[in-house]
This record gives C-alpha cells, sequence and structure tokens, in this order.
C-alpha cells in the first residue's frame, strides 16, 4: 500500500545541524507556546550541557549533545530530536481508534479524546518519539503537534520560529531544494545526505549535519514507509481467511456431512427396527 | 563597534578572540554564519573550546591572559611578510610620524617609568614636533624613530615560536591563523575581530584592543564593510549606558567628566579640548565647548547663563578613581552610609565578592531596584552570618522589565532601537524613569526648605510631564537637543523651542540645549528616528538607513573615509561603504565620516576625525601603562614572563605573583548561553533552571583523572581569596597548556550562580582577585589561579 497523497507542500523543517549552536531556545519556545511544565534536573544528563534525560510527557523537543574527540579534533556537536512528522506515519497506522492524523497541512496531530492509552504507538514509532503520560491516573500520550495551530493561522511553528540560525520552515519541496543546495555551495562542510528524504518513507523533518548521522545520535532507520511492513502481512489477511478459513469451513462441512449421514443412517435403522417390531407383534 | 551586526555578513576572514558570540550573542551569530556561507573563515581563539569554536573553520588554544603576545605575533607576521596594506597604512595612521628621540623601550619598560608610583611620565612618548607645529612625517616609513620602525622593532621580538611559549598554542595553529588573517592586509580583502570581556576583563584589558587596532590599521581593515573592531557588548543597553555617562569618568557623549582642577568652564575647556595645527584634520573633539555648554543647559535650564558659566560650578569635580573596584575598597573600609543599586548584584558579579559582602555589613541603608530578589539586596541572609549582627536598612523597590516600559536600546553596533511599552508593570513595579524621577522631585521638596549648597538640586531643569511617570519621549527629545532661543545659522532660522536637526547645529553660546551630543539627530523636529522600522537597503550593504537611528548621524559604519583611496574610489568596489560622486559632488552610500571632498582635493579631511591628528595612532602615549601594547602575565601566572622580567603589567599598584608551587591551575571565568550576568533573571525562569540546573566547573579528562574526579561529581575549588564547590564537567574540550616543560592544567566557572533564589550555587567570583586594568580597572576576572579538591565543601 502506497499513499496517493502528494507530500511536496506540507509543512516541513529543515534543520542544519551545521547551523545549530544548541542554545535551546526551541526547547523553550516549545514549553512556552504549549505552556508545558520544567523538568526537574541535576546537573546534566549526557554530553555537554543536555537536559533533561529525554523527552518525555513534558518534553516535546530536545537538543541532544555531542562533546568528544575524533582523531585529534574537538567535536561539539548538537541534534534536535523532535517528532519527524512522517509522510505515513507509523503510530497512525497502528492506533487502533485513530487518535493520529497526517494533516494535509503536514504536522502529525494527535487527539487525546480519542486515546485509549494502549501504548501501540510507543511501539511502533522507529524514533521512540511518543511518551506517556506517567504521571497521570488515565494517561494519554503526548508528543510534538507540529504547532498545527500555528502553522493554520499562517505562522510558523515555536521552534522554527525562535531559532536564529538552524531551522526554516517551508514547502516540503521547498526545503528539500534548499538542503539540496546548501550540500552542492559548500561540500565539504556536508555530510552529502540529508536525514529525512526517505527514512521511513520521507517525513517532514529533514536534516543537515557535518557529522556522520549515527555519530550525532541519530536512529537507523529504514526507507520503507513503516506502514508498508504491516501492510506485508495484513494484505495477506483476506487471502489467509478466505482459503484457510474456506479450507478449514469446507472441512469441517465434509465431518459434519459424514456425521449428518451417519446420523440419518442410524436414525433410518432405528425407524426400520421399531416397524419390523411393531410388524411382529400384529 | 566600529562596524555593526549586519556588517559582519561581509567579512572575508572572522577572529573571534575574548568572545564567545555563538554562546552569547546566539540571534546576531546568524550574521557570522551568513559571512561563512558567502566564503568567509571563522577563527576561534580561546583557552577552551566553545559553541563558537564547534562552528569555526580555525581553532587556536590560548592561554587565558596571553593576548597581546599572540596579537603582537599577528603584527610581527603582517610585517615581516609585508602583508600590510601601504596606502592606507601611510595616509592614514601615524605610521610615518616620528617620535621623540628620548623614546626608548627597554626590558619590557618604556621610557619615564617611575618605579616608586608605579607610573609613566610620557613626555618622551610625544611626536617630533616641526616648526608648522605639525608632527614630523617621513613617508617612506625608513625612519628609525618612525611609529613604524618602532612597531617593527617592538614585535620583532615577538617571533611565531616565542609567541606559543608563551600562549601555549600549537605552532601549526598558530600559523593558520597569521596566514589566514594576515591575508586580508590585501586590498579588497576584509578581516573583522570580534571580542567582549575575555578581552577586555584583565589587568592588560585596555592594551589588548590596543593590539587589535594596531593589527587591523596595518591590514587596512578600519572603516571598511566586513572590517572593523568589534565590541560584543553584554548586556542589550549596556551601550546605551555607556553613551549616558554609567562611567564615573564621563559625561553624556563621552565627554570627560571634570576633575578637581578644571576650576571653571574656561579651564575645563582648555584642559579637555585637544588642539591642533594640521589643517587636514577636522579634530572632531575641538567641538567640546559647544557639547559641554549644551549639556549644561540641558541640566539647569534657563538658571544656566553666560555670566555663572552655563552653572559649570554645579557639576561635581572628581578628585580620583571612583572606579568600582575603588568603590568596594572604600566601603570595606566603612567609607559609605548608604548603597544604591539600580539592576546590579555585586555580592555575585564583583571580584572577591567574600570582601564585597564584609563591605556591604558597613553599610546603614541600601536601596536596590530589581525585578527578583537578587542577592545583595539580601546579602544579610548569606550562609554564615547571623542577620541580628547587620544593622543595614534595606529598601527593595521593584523595577518594571524591558517590556513593561518605552524607551531606547542601543545595541553594540550604535544602534538606537525604539521600544514601546507592551503591558503595564506587575504589582508596584515601576520602570528606572518613575523611581529617579520621585527621587528628585522629594529631594527638590526636601533642598528648597534646607541644605548645605541646594542650588544644583533647586535649580536643576526638570519637567517631563505630569504624568505618573515622566513622558520618555520629552526626555528623548531633551538629550536630541533643542534651541534656547530663536537663532539663524547659516541662512536658516530656528525658533526657541525646535529640535536641533544635528550636532553641527550646537552652539557653546548657551543658544542650544542638549542631554547627549552623540544623540542629537535621533529626535529631530520630523520626529522619532529610533523608532523607524524601514526595510529598504538600496545599496544592499545591509546598512538599512531607514531602521531605527544609529549615532552618531545615522552613520553605520564609523571611519568610512578611510574605506577609500586619496581620491574617494572605495578599496572594495564590490563592497562600498561610500563613494565619492564627482557629478554631485556629495557622497553616495553610508553617511560620511565628515561631507568634506576626497584628500586629493582641496579642503579635504583626513579619515580618523576624533583624533587631533586626523589619522589612527598605532602609537598612542595617551594610557597610562604603555603607547605600544605589551605582553605582561595575569597577576596569578603559572609561569615568568619569557618576554621580559617585568613579570606584570608596570602601572599596577602591586606586582603580580608566579606560582611555582605546582598545586594550581589557569582559571577563568565564562558564561553559557542558558543563563546571564549573575543569574538574578535567569535562575528564576524554570525552563532555564531545567537546562543548566547547578553550578559547574568545566575540566579536563587529564585533570580529571589525576584527581580521581568523576564527572558530575561535587569537587572544591580553591584560591586565595576563598572556596567554593561545584559538580565538576568532565570534558575533552579543555587541555591543560603548555607552560615551558610542564602542562598546565586549566579549569572554567560560569559566573552565574549565587546564594539566592530557586536555583541556588555557589558564586565563581568568590575566587576572584580585586585588581583591574590601570586604565579602566575592569577587573580581572579572566586569569587567575585555582586548587581542586575532590569532594564539596563539606567533605
Amino acid at each position: 500500500m502506497s499513499s496517493n497523497r502528494d507530500f511536496s507542500r506540507d509543512g516541513t523543517f529543515l534543520i542544519d545541524l551545521t547551523k545549530c549552536t544548541g542554545c535551546r531556545a526551541c526547547q523553550v519556545a516549545c514549553k512556552q507556546w504549549n505552556q508545558l511544565p520544567a523538568e526537574h534536573t541535576e546537573f546534566f544528563s549526557g554530553e555537554g550541557y543536555q537536559n533533561p534525560s529525554a523527552m518525555s510527557e513534558y518534553t516535546y523537543t530536545r537538543i541532544k549533545f555531542r562533546d568528544y574527540q575524533k582523531n585529534g579534533q574537538h567535536e561539539f556537536a548538537f541534534y534536535k530530536e523532535m517528532c519527524m512528522h512522517c509522510n505515513e506515519p507509523a503510530c497512525a497506522s497502528v492506533c487502533p481508534v485513530g487518535a493520529f492524523e497526517k494533516t494535509k497541512e503536514g504536522p502529525v496531530f494527535y487527539k487525546d479524546n480519542r486515546c485509549i492509552g494502549c501504548r501501540f504507538c510507543m511501539i511502533a514509532c522507529p524514533f521512540g518519539v511518543p511518551k506517556y503520560e506517567w504521571s497521570k491516573a488515565l494517561p494519554l500520550v503526548r508528543k510534538c503537534t507540529g504547532c498545527l495551530e500555528r502553522v493554520r493561522e499562517g505562522l510558523h511553528p515555536a521552534c522554527a520560529t525562535t531559532c536564529p540560525t538552524a531551522i526554516t520552515y517551508g514547502p516540503r519541496d521547498e526545503m528539500i531544494e534548499l538542503g539540496k543546495k546548501r550540500l552542492f555551495k559548500n561540500p565539504e562542510r556536508y555530510v552529502q545526505k540529508a536525514y529525512g528524504y526517505t527514512e521511513a518513507g520521507g517525513t517532514s523533518v529533514i536534516y543537515l549535519t557535518a557529522l556522520p548521522f549515527e555519530e550525532l545520535g541519530f536512529k537507523q532507520v529504514t526507507k520503507r514507509a513503516l506502514p508498508e511492513y504491516t501492510w506485508e502481512a495484513l494484505r495477506l489477511v483476506p487471502g489467509i481467511f478466505l482459503t484457510v478459513g474456506g479450507g478449514l469451513s469446507g472441512l469441517a462441512w465434509i465431518t459434519h456431512r459424514r456425521e449428518r449421514l451417519r446420523e440419518e443412517l442410524e436414525k433410518e435403522r432405528a425407524a426400520l427396527a421399531a416397524e419390523e417390531e411393531k410388524e411382529g407383534r400384529e | 563597534m566600529t562596524n555593526h551586526w549586519i556588517d559582519i555578513q561581509h567579512a572575508d576572514v572572522i577572529m573571534c578572540i575574548g568572545s564567545n558570540p555563538a554562546e552569547n550573542h546566539p540571534i546576531s551569530f546568524h550574521w557570522v554564519e551568513k559571512a561563512m556561507d558567502n566564503g568567509g573563515k571563522l577563527i576561534s581563539v580561546d583557552p577552551r573550546y566553545t559553541r563558537t569554536s564547534s562552528k569555526s573553520d580555525i581553532y587556536a588554544q590560548l592561554r587565558p591572559g596571553t593576548d597581546i603576545a599572540f596579537i603582537g605575533g599577528l603584527i610581527n607576521y603582517a610585517l615581516q611578510n609585508n602583508s600590510i596594506h601601504s596606502e592606507y597604512v601611510v595616509n592614514y595612521t601615524n605610521a610615518a610620524f616620528l617620535v621623540d628621540e628620548k623614546f626608548a623601550f627597554n626590558d619590557g619598560l618604556f621610557s619615564g617609568y617611575d618605579r616608586g608610583n608605579t607610573s609613566y611620565d610620557n613626555s618622551s612618548w610625544a611626536y617630533q614636533m616641526g616648526k608648522d607645529g605639525l608632527p614630523i612625517r617621513d613617508n617612506s616609513l625608513e625612519h628609525p624613530q618612525s611609529v613604524y620602525q618602532l612597531l617593527k622593532r617592538q614585535y620583532a621580538r615577538y617571533t611565531a615560536e616565542k609567541v606559543c611559549e608563551i600562549t601555549g598554542t600549537a605552532i601549526q595553529d598558530y600559523l593558520n591563523v597569521a596566514r589566514t588573517f594576515c591575508s586580508t592586509g590585501r586590498v579588497g580583502k576584509a578581516a573583522t575581530i570580534m571580542y567582549a570581556m575575555g578581552t577586555t576583563q584583565h589587568t592588560v584589558g585596555t592594551q589588548n584592543v590596543r593590539s587589535y587596532s594596531i593589527l587591523q590599521l596595518l591590514l587596512g581593515n578600519i572603516g571598511i564593510a566586513g572590517g572593523g573592531i568589534n565590541a560584543l557588548r553584554g548586556e542589550s543597553n549596556v551601550q546605551g549606558s555607556t553613551d549616558y555617562a554609567l562611567l564615573f569618568d564621563s559625561l553624556p557623549g563621552y565627554l570627560k567628566c571634570p576633575t578637581y582642577d578644571n576650576r571653571d568652564l574656561a579651564a575645563y575647556n582648555d584642559k579637555w579640548t585637544p588642539k591642533t595645527k594640521d589643517p587636514k584634520s577636522a579634530n572632531w573633539w575641538s567641538n567640546t565647548p559647544k557639547y559641554i555648554t549644551s549639556l549644561l543647559k540641558a541640566y539647569w535650564g534657563d538658571a544656566a547663563t553666560v555670566e555663572n558659566d552655563f552653572c559649570y560650578d554645579y557639576l561635581p569635580k572628581r578628585s580620583g578613581n571612583y572606579s568600582f573596584l575603588k568603590l568596594m575598597e572604600r566601603l570595606q573600609g566603612g567609607g559609605f552610609e548608604g548603597l544604591v543599586l539600580m539592576g546590579t548584584n555585586p555580592i555575585v558579579g564583583g571580584p572577591d565578592v567574600r570582601s564585597i559582602a564584609l563591605g556591604l555589613d558597613n553599610l546603614n541603608w541600601m536601596v536596590a531596584a530589581d525585578l527578583w530578589e537578587t542577592e545583595t539586596s539580601v546579602f544579610w541572609k548569606r550562609p554564615g552570618v547571623d542577620p541580628g549582627k547587620i544593622d543595614t536598612e534595606v529598601f527593595l523597590l521593584p523595577a518594571a522589565s524591558s517590556v513593561e516600559k518605552s524607551g531606547s536600546i542601543s545595541n553594540s553596533g550604535r544602534w538606537a532601537q525604539w521600544r514601546y511599552k507592551a503591558v503595564d508593570p506587575p504589582g508596584d513595579a515601576e520602570g528606572d524613569a518613575f523611581i529617579v524621577d520621585q527621587w528628585v522631585k522629594q529631594l527638590k521638596k526636601l533642598y528648597a526648605k534646607e541644605g548645605v549648597f541646594p542650588d544644583p538640586i533647586v535649580d536643576l531643569a526638570w519637567d517631563y510631564g505630569d504624568g505618573h511617570e515622566p513622558d520618555i519621549d520629552m526626555v528623548a527629545r531633551e538629550c536630541n537637543g533643542q534651541f534656547t532661543r530663536d537663532i539663524e545659522i547659516d541662512g536658516k532660522t530656528f525658533k526657541q523651542g525646535q529640535q536641533v536637526p544635528s550636532f553641527a547645529s550646537l552652539k557653546a553660546d548657551g543658544s542650544t540645549l542638549c542631554g547627549n551630543w552623540i544623540y542629537c539627530g535621533s529626535y529631530p523636529e520630523e520626529g522619532n528616528m529610533m523608532q523607524r522600522r524601514g526595510t529598504e537597503d538600496p545599496g544592499g550593504m545591509g546598512s538599512y538607513h531607514e531602521w531605527a537611528w544609529s549615532w552618531p548621524v545615522n552613520r553605520r559604519i564609523v571611519y568610512n573615509r578611510a574605506s577609500v583611496d586619496l581620491n574617494g574610489r572605495p578599496w572594495n568596489p564590490q563592497k562600498p561603504v561610500i563613494s565619492w560622486n564627482a557629478i554631485t559632488r556629495k557622497w553616495d552610500g553610508d553617511v560620511p565620516d565628515g561631507a568634506w571632498p576626497p584628500m586629493s582635493e582641496d579642503g579635504s579631511r583626513s579619515p580618523f576625525i576624533m583624533n587631533a591628528e586626523g589619522i589612527a595612532r598605532l602609537f598612542a602615549a595617551g594610557l597610562a601603562d604603555g603607547p605600544v601594547p605589551e605582553h605582561y602575565e595575569p597577576m596569578e601566572s603559572p609561569m615568568a614572563n619569557l618576554m621580559s622580567n617585568q613579570q606584570s603589567n608596570p602601572a599596577l599598584d602591586r606586582p603580580g605573583r608566579v606560582d611555582k608551587s605546582g598545586l594550581y591551575y589557569i582559571a577563568t571565568t565564562c558564561r553559557v548561553s542558558e543563563h546571564w550576568q549573575s543569574g538574578t533573571m535567569t535562575r528564576n525562569l524554570p525552563w532555564l533552571v531545567e537546562l543548566v540546573p547547578d553550578m559547574f566547573v568545566e575540566m579536563s579528562e587529564g585533570l580529571a583523572k589525576e584527581k580521581g574526579i568523576n564527572d558530575g561529581e561535587m569537587v572544591t575549588i580553591i584560591s586565595k581569596r576563598g572556596s567554593i564547590q561545584a559538580r565538576a564537567l568532565v570534558t575533552s574540550r579543555l587541555k591543560p597548556f603548555r607552560v615551558g616543560d610542564k602542562l598546565v592544567e586549566q579549569i572554567a566557572l560560569p559566573w552565574h550562580f549565587g546564594f539566592n533564589g530557586p536555583a541556588k550555587g555557589d558564586s565563581a567570583n568568590v575566587l576572584t582577585e580585586a585588581i583591574g586594568d590601570p586604565n579602566t580597572h575592569i577587573p580581572e576576572y579572566k586569569a587567575f589561579m585555582c586548587n581542586i579538591k575532590k569532594g564539596g565543601l563539606t567533605a
């Protein structure tokens, strides 16, 4: 199953990590827009000044720091983790109640009034994005909304608006073009590949980096849309249903027919015997 | 800044030394990245590999306090390799001037040094003067007593090898920096130096900046697009603050504060108005009498007349050094009854804060105006003291934030941008203008009845409307300046009360008043120029002349007459700042630094109009510690000075010390993007505390291993001033320095933490020393020595 939908005008983030200074204005802008509380932190949780220790119900985006040496060279680099707003999101595909929607504007939007808290989305997402409200008695799932309300009003998402250097926001085909231009103009500065162009079948968050993706902390993810994998199995279901089900039903009918025939034979014999007995007494 | 933020995109090479703009000016850093997108190279020179270094093309490690050695070596490289812009140097600097035959330099000291009072008699630093009253020149630059040859001799001692021994830089990195930076000596190439507190907060801070001037002038990088010396100011309106005389030795517009021996206005003008006989020198400070008189008229209005010297007697006259360091010294001696603190937190931000705290205990009263309760305002609650033993009465005035009041904010690029009031301040909070206005009104009432010398207060012209708080537009209009009577200038008539169009119309006869001559033109009759938000940029150079207003007279790049050759043609026609239009006989482009024609024509003027000589000073006799920079070690240093036997700055009142114990490590203070200054605002904001919650100290992996310290563990840091504890952040971004045949480790401490507020931590400034630069008196926060112990203070 592949979508007939055109993704080229979807609102997309182009995140040029060679321009990111790890300032965390994006983390703060997200919390301010979504009115999320600050988490309790101590010291730092990871390399550099990284905080908090993971995305959560209170933290929809986070800068991961890398602070190490490679071949005697200093590396101090930053990676913004967030919902990838996939073209064909796995979360939407597995959700039994349809609580996720790939909106026409681009963001994958979560509708909490439908959620039953089953957490299939958390298992399905290859990026580990949806987070659970462990703090609540009736927990729902939380993740980046793509600032859909802002986008619908003609604004850009909060993080993209605040970022002074690294994030550009616009239609997907334009962001891909811009990304390609940058890779071409300064080839020595970039890994000659954008992350998110084809990952998971293509996403609305596209990254440019100087360091190899795995070194920065990106997950290695299949190029196929995740729903395609489940489709591999699911598409066989009707066939299996019909052949196996039909076959077993057929077998059952044959077995039952024998039974039925035997029963009928028994009944006939019994009836015959009864009649003979009646005739004998007369 | 000589240039401005947006102009940085035009640089071919950017050197960030003593600054970390990706960290501390993350928004403006966009322009550095733009320069790099255009092919520009970023050089980061820093003791640590910082956020700025992570974006740089070249990183060079620098031992704290060795900037003069580093730059001295670049000056030497430029001179030896002749990478200089010769025509610029000969015509626009004092390279060709001859210096007094008695001038000498020997073993770290210039001629005229008095060891007894650790100061210089600079009479031997004067130019040789001809009979025409002009400095004698040798335009071939070959005369041994020419500034150019003196410079060559001075910096020939700064070979790359010697420099790297001092700075600890790897020589291949150093030569890479030298080649790259000095390549901009070529006409048509531009380099800019971006500097901040890492440059200034040293006992040689002033000479650090002087070294940048010399290098940039030799390369012809001042006055051109993408060039300049760009100071990154550390607060959004500190530029405005210094423009308006926050510093003790100035009056608004950087006029000199009168000293006790300037008995009257004539004596003041005589002392502080520079003179020159050079017809090609505009000598702009020769207008001093116009500016001081106009200022006095602004202060005392109609009470200031020709007869009473425009109330000059009312101005306080300083009799010494009233710098922050001296104030804190006097505070500790019980020399103040009271202290007023407007948005400042010395018990976290000053050096040697333990001593400052003891000084505060002596106060009878304190007034603190701030948005939050600062550590200084609750100094009596600090750990380890009994509040019962402190008799100070403290008044905390809640203050309005920048969005709760209107007014202008001047950025590093001298752009004054008007802010409107977005919301009312909460509760009882008020803007600073309200607070000061109330004080003046109450003082006037009190002094109307009694007082030893009430006149300066009673006669103070103070009328900013009848509203709850002063009408800021009225203040801004007064700072621009007005005519005090009907007058005719060059055929044009102005009426009393009209706004002065520019400082060219200010007078010394009392017909103009002006609160700040450099802001004259910011609020003319047409309206508030600082409020403009025009985005037109017809020249395409990013000048945006319709956006806000920059001083002086909306000029974006100062000294821009040096951006053209003697015929008025831009050195770089691709990136012109100004260019002479022979048809209109005017300059196209930026506001020219004087409308006079090019230097090849009659009636012209030299480009550096703020100097009496009209040209830029490679050799500058007016500073306390020397006419050219010389490397001295910081007050606390791991090594003896390799350049001479003069260990530390000779103009300081006590000598520096070399640590030979090997127990101490090189320490510096630093900042993070997530917190600001002493943390009074940012440590009260949960979203920022979440990012950086605790005081920490950065150290190398080697030092951590040596001491058995794990990442995140509590450690104690000790200096001669005191001890603090912090969490250890172990990182490969810090490396030890080669000092002689040893490796000496370094640590870096953010100074944002204090004992008060939701996020507490020990203050780095417990450790720093109360000693500063002999010219500016800015404390040496950036280079000192510390010991480190595993475990916290209670361990």
